[in-house]
């Protein structure tokens, strides 16, 4: 009887969210405060779900695009609710631009892009940095305007750029307007990567709207192993090394300087499997409905320079920078200061794109300075020898001066930051070591596990990854249970949002 | 970020060359997939997962292998079924168990106090014998009653106790001591004995808590009760003022297990207040703690359980001359 009255109450339980009278609500309602991302588990369920019928309509290529915008914008609903009327806005008005754009000649068209790159730019302008104009503007000059309760549209710095991207390479004629405006609207909302990238260009993803990926069991498991790799990156390793970042952020100068400096290897790491996570369950949902988002990360705490690194991190980010605003502004064709000078403007303005606040300024100058540093460098030794000492001493370089200026990035205020440094820099002692493997163990031995990941020769990894795809489809839904109770075990109950998803 | 080198990360797939204007819902070279049912199976492989961990969640036993409980999905639990539920039998004595047989850990040398050396030995020294509290008479409240004032917190008492220094000097209550624990949360006050030890050594006869700020996205809730129920208990005889954490974000139902665990009308309710918040975006400036403060206070004379004069204070920004004790949670759990 008691069994009976257990195995009742469990159905019961299973079957509860439909009797609940918010379940419409729950299902349509839109939540700016808690956005559906892919981490969500409700979103994997629906995701599922989705697929099934994704099926029927595979073969149908105007049902199967229509189908996917349908869904991305409900996607786009459930986290911005009535800002997805701006991004409507905002697709339509590009898409005419870009029509406007390539039936022009010369400075009709100059000026119709100007125009279009303007419109584009406000909102952003508008919604993420308003609030930091005027607030400065009162500082500086002693002005009493008020700030604005603004909310950032999510994902909005990620589609202005692709919006940008769009309207340059049209100008350029380097891709020929959408003659559709399904076409744009696909490539724009294309939920995989709307909420935080990887910023898609136009030119890459347009053709695969006509010849997407052929779905067979080798794309199956490549797309569902990223889509479970990303998730173990996010929610076991990013997650609970964000636990220990933020005690130790919180009042850095609480803590002692091996505590500070092991926060700042921890936020690297955290930073890194944050975001490529994220990259790689966008890339591994894009591939599992057929289309191929380009790679984001490249292994780059494992580069051996600066440049190099650039070249690794935000793949999809730092060649916008490059494309759109180094190269436009003159690139290395205007004389060797110009160039440096460029260099430096183009890192602020990636800076700057992060957020709305001086410490990303100050990151992107940091880095900017980094740059012409070396390429400098490289002028006065352009034949270094590559010794695999040398090699290890410049990653070592390399990733201990990104990870310093992730300082900056992770901190609440300058203040925090600086603290933080002369903790690291004053008061280190091999005794906080020893006192923060006693006390904190199973993060010492997370720490350690991110760094051999990160460090590790890239060719090994993916053969690897090349390794498990022998195992037979039928089995994967078992690894995939596998993983996701992984998650559950070690999921920390404060799980933090996507570090990039409001940038 | 040179221009020589473009970047071409892994190029696998070669873009097709097909003309981006081309009538692509009628083109003939439209890859034919293999199977439909494969991706179905890609859609079941992802659901079912799901579904399977989910009915696992609704069910109240749990599966254990090789000694390891396999933990269900968090946060689907209803929280006011649960909270009831733990409320209404007497909670579990675990409470006491931990703060009393465990008195080794009350030694813990890390904790840090920049108070005086007297309240850093007395908060250090080795209690070999379970802890209890003197008995406490409830005091008669009337509005001319002059408290002594024990501010309990994490950070956010940090920020709390100017505004209430001014209105205890102007209100002739004493402020005996501001217990300042970073980063804690419910289960360092609830299981912990540091409390009950403060209480002895300062005996207010009013206490104002205030944490939850570090625990606003917590989902295993069932935990946090049992310790705010020990906590609850542990004030029980002392007229004491729970204030919620300022939300800076929607909670998960912490502040529904501090209402549950705090007698009737002894919580307030931080999280309807608007407050302007510090460079953080989760602290509350300086300005963010005084209407903070006055709301506390306004409700405080009116609607609070255990009222008292909290008339608003003449002059703003008064020294602060009462004792501060400083602990890090990062370096003293205090159970």
């Amino acid at each position: 009887m008691q069994q009976n009255t257990v195995d009742t109450n469990w159905i019961n339980q299973i079957f509860a969210p439909l009797h609940n009278p918010q379940l419409l609500q729950n299902i349509f309602g839109y939540s700016t405060k808690e956005p559906w991302f892919f981490t969500e588990f409700s979103f994997l369920a629906v995701f599922g779900v989705f697929l099934i019928f994704y099926a029927a309509l595979v073969q149908k290529n105007t049902w199967r695009k229509l189908y996917i915008i349908a869904f991305s914008l409900f996607f786009y609903y459930k986290s911005s609710g009535p800002f997805l009327g701006l991004f409507a806005l905002m697709i339509v008005s590009d898409y005419l631009f870009a029509l406007a754009i390539q039936k022009s000649q010369g400075t009709r068209k100059k000026l119709l892009l100007w125009l279009s790159l303007s419109y584009s730019l406000s909102f952003l302008l508008y919604f993420k940095y308003a609030n930091f104009f005027i607030h400065n503007c009162n500082e500086l000059l002693n002005t009493q305007f008020t700030q604005q309760d603004l909310f950032l549209p999510i994902g909005i710095s990620f589609y202005t750029f692709q919006s940008i991207s769009y309207l340059m390479d049209v100008y350029r004629n380097e891709i020929p307007a959408t003659k559709n405006v399904s076409d744009y609207a696909f490539y724009m909302t294309f939920f995989p990567h709307l909420v935080a990238g990887p910023i898609v260009r136009a030119k890459d993803f347009l053709p695969q709207i006509f010849t997407p990926q052929i779905i067979n069991a080798s794309l199956y498991k490549e797309s569902l192993l990223r889509i479970i790799t990303g998730l173990l990156k996010k929610l076991f390793i990013a997650d609970y090394l964000g636990k220990y970042v933020d005690i130790v952020h919180e009042l850095p100068s609480n803590f002692s300087g091996g505590e500070n400096l092991l926060a700042m290897y921890a936020y690297s790491f955290q930073i890194y499997f944050d975001f490529s996570g994220y990259s790689d369950i966008a890339i591994g949902i894009a591939l599992m409905l057929g289309y191929r988002l380009k790679e984001n990360f490249d292994n780059p705490y494992a580069a051996t320079n600066i440049t190099v690194f650039w070249r690794k991190w935000h793949i999809s980010l730092s060649s916008w920078l490059r494309d759109y605003i180094y190269i436009p502004l003159g690139g290395n064709r205007k004389g060797e200061f110009n160039t440096y000078l460029f260099l430096l403007i183009t890192m602020l303005v990636g800076g700057f794109w992060h957020g709305a606040d001086w410490r990303f300024m100050f990151w992107g100058l940091a880095h900017g300075l980094a740059l012409a540093f070396h390429k400098a460098w490289k002028q006065l030794f352009p034949n270094p020898k590559n010794q695999w000492y040398s090699q290890i001493f410049s990653t070592l370089l390399t990733f201990n001066f990104v990870a310093f200026c992730w300082i900056f990035f992770r901190a609440t205020s300058f203040g925090s930051a600086f603290a933080s440094i002369e903790q690291i820099a004053f008061h280190t002692q091999w005794k906080d070591f020893t006192g923060f493997w006693l006390s904190r163990q199973e993060m010492g031995i997370l720490l350690s596990i991110a760094a051999v990941i990160a460090f590790f020769p890239p060719n090994l990894k993916e053969r690897f990854f090349q390794k498990l795809q022998i195992l037979p489809t039928f089995t994967w839904i078992i690894w995939t249970l596998i993983a996701l109770q992984i998650i559950i075990q070690f999921k920390d109950d404060v799980v933090q949002p996507f570090i990039y998803f409001q940038f | 970020m040179s221009d020589q080198n473009s970047i071409q990360p892994n190029p696998n797939q070669s873009l097709p060359s097909t003309p981006l204007n081309g009538e692509g819902n009628s083109d003939p070279s439209t890859p034919k997939n293999p199977s439909p049912w494969l991706i179905v199976w890609a859609g079941l492989s992802i659901c079912l997962p799901v579904l399977l961990l989910y009915i696992y969640s609704c069910s109240s036993q749990t599966i254990q292998i090789a000694g390891f409980e396999l933990k269900q999905i968090l946060g689907n639990q209803d929280i006011d079924a649960m909270l009831a539920e733990l409320d209404e039998p007497e909670l579990p004595s675990k409470s006491n168990n931990t703060s009393t047989t465990n008195p080794q850990t009350n030694t813990d040398s890390n904790v840090m106090a920049m108070g005086d050396d007297s309240t850093l030995s007395f908060i250090n020294q080795a209690n070999k014998k379970p802890f209890s509290l003197p008995a406490y008479e409830l005091p008669v409240f009337a509005d001319t009653t002059k408290h002594r004032i024990l501010l309990i917190g994490d950070s956010e008492s940090g920020g709390l106790r100017y505004p209430l220094n001014d209105y205890c000097l102007s209100n002739g209550h004493k402020l005996v001591l501001s217990l300042e624990w970073y980063s804690a949360t419910t289960f360092n006050f609830g299981r912990s004995d540091t409390i009950q030890k403060i209480i002895a050594k300062y005996k207010p006869t009013y206490i104002f808590l205030v944490f939850g700020l570090n625990e606003l996205y917590a989902r295993d809730l069932k935990a946090r009760k049992i310790a705010a129920n020990q906590l609850a208990k542990k004030l029980r005889g002392i007229p004491y003022a729970w204030i919620g954490p300022a939300n800076w974000d929607e909670d998960h139902g912490i502040n529904k297990v501090f209402q549950s665990s705090a007698d009737s009308a002894t919580y307030f309710l931080t999280k309807k207040l608007t407050l302007t918040r510090a460079g953080d975006g989760r602290h509350p400036d300086v300005q963010g703690y005084r209407v903070w403060m006055d709301s506390i206070a306004g409700w405080l004379q009116t609607s609070a359980r255990y009222k008292m004069a909290m008339k608003p204070p003449r002059k703003r920004g008064r020294p602060f001359r009462a004792p501060i004790i400083t602990i890090n949670a990062a370096k003293y759990r205090g159970y």
